[in-house]
């Protein structure tokens, strides 16, 4: 090899070397592309309601696995039955690809008044056996949504019937019992299945 | 060949006379999703097509198999889910509407039956526009 083309060898070696360092150093800190992130992560608030067995649900019951946190009610055609649905697909997706995370499916219900424990059983039951539903007293329920900052409200009240105005947001906690993320609606399982690993590697 | 570019000239135009005297309301891609354990009710989804010359409004719908079905129409405003009755829809000729999952849907309430299919009956007051019969699916993504 004569001397020039050992020097192009060489620079075309390095830039080589220098491109692989430098995509290998931008692809390890991966950023969430859909979900805001809480840098500190919020711990969630004390209060006391029931899962769809009727057993008592804390604050130390969002401890030991990740959680999707949603909420709706049971009365909603359309908008909760979606976003079940979606997150479902998304537990199934991860399941599938033998993810190292796969999170719990939590449906807070913001209508205690209608759906009791069974109900509320039978309900999240549908989109998957490991799914938890919360319900119980407005007064604690309240004490939860606040301090997520999760707002709901009755509406178009009719004689019995009436609706319920929510966030649609669902919330990410960690196995700490911390909130660290959330996702805003409209939800897709593409954004999830992009996200929920980086955020998990970040705990 | 003019033979050929004649009858095609003819057959083009009798396309055209029936597509004129199809139905003038036309609807595709009806899901109508099964109620989930327990719940009473669930939403129908289609795309309603107007092939006539006119515009058309629809302010009722009923079923024979739920106690009442009403328009609704499901919005995201501020993060928060909200979901408002709709009056009526209003068709403009040759348009259509699309009732979709997040959007507008139709509210099916107090089922009455089991039945593995739904008749859905829409109204301009009491004049019938369209009638249809659709199979209940699985909810999926």
């Amino acid at each position: 090899m004569n001397p020039k083309r050992f020097l192009i060898a060489l620079l075309l070696g390095g830039a080589l070397a220098a491109g692989v360092f430098v995509a290998l150093k931008s692809s390890t800190p991966a950023e969430p592309r859909f979900a805001t992130v809480l840098p500190a992560g919020g711990d969630l608030p004390e209060f006391s309601l029931l899962d769809q067995h009727g057993a008592p649900v804390n604050a130390d019951s969002f401890r030991g696995q990740w959680d999707l946190v949603f909420f709706g009610f049971t009365h909603c055609p359309d908008i909760c039955p979606t976003t079940l649905q979606t997150l479902a697909n998304v537990r199934r997706e991860l399941v599938a690809s033998e993810a190292d995370v796969v999170p719990r499916i939590v449906l807070v219900s913001v209508d205690p008044e209608r759906d009791t424990p069974e109900i509320l059983g039978r309900y999240v039951g549908y989109f998957g056996p490991d799914n938890l539903g919360i319900t119980g007293d407005l007064e604690q329920l309240k004490r939860l949504t606040s301090g997520l900052g999760i707002y709901f409200e009755k509406v178009n009240i009719v004689e019995e019937d009436y609706g319920v105005d929510h966030s649609a947001a669902v919330l990410v906690v960690d196995p700490d019992g911390k909130f660290v993320a959330l996702f805003s609606a409209p939800h897709s399982v593409g954004n999830y299945l992009h996200d929920l690993p980086i955020i998990a590697a970040r705990n | 060949m003019r033979n050929f570019l004649l009858s095609s000239l003819m057959l083009l135009a009798l396309v055209a006379c029936a597509a004129e005297s199809g139905p003038p309301l036309v609807a595709s891609n009806v899901v109508v999703t099964e109620p989930l354990p327990g719940r009473m009710m669930s939403a129908a989804y289609l795309t309603l097509t107007n092939n006539s010359d006119d515009a058309i409004r629809i302010n009722r719908v009923s079923s024979p198999d739920f106690g009442a079905v009403e328009l609704h129409e499901s919005l995201l405003e501020d993060g928060v889910a909200k979901m408002r009755p709709v009056d009526a829809l209003v068709i403009a000729p040759g348009s259509s509407v699309t009732l979709q999952q997040g959007g507008l849907h139709l509210m099916l309430m107090r089922k009455k039956t089991d039945a593995g299919s739904v008749s859905l009956n829409f109204y301009e007051d009491t004049t019938l526009l369209l009638g249809l019969e659709a199979q209940v699916s699985r909810r999926s993504e």
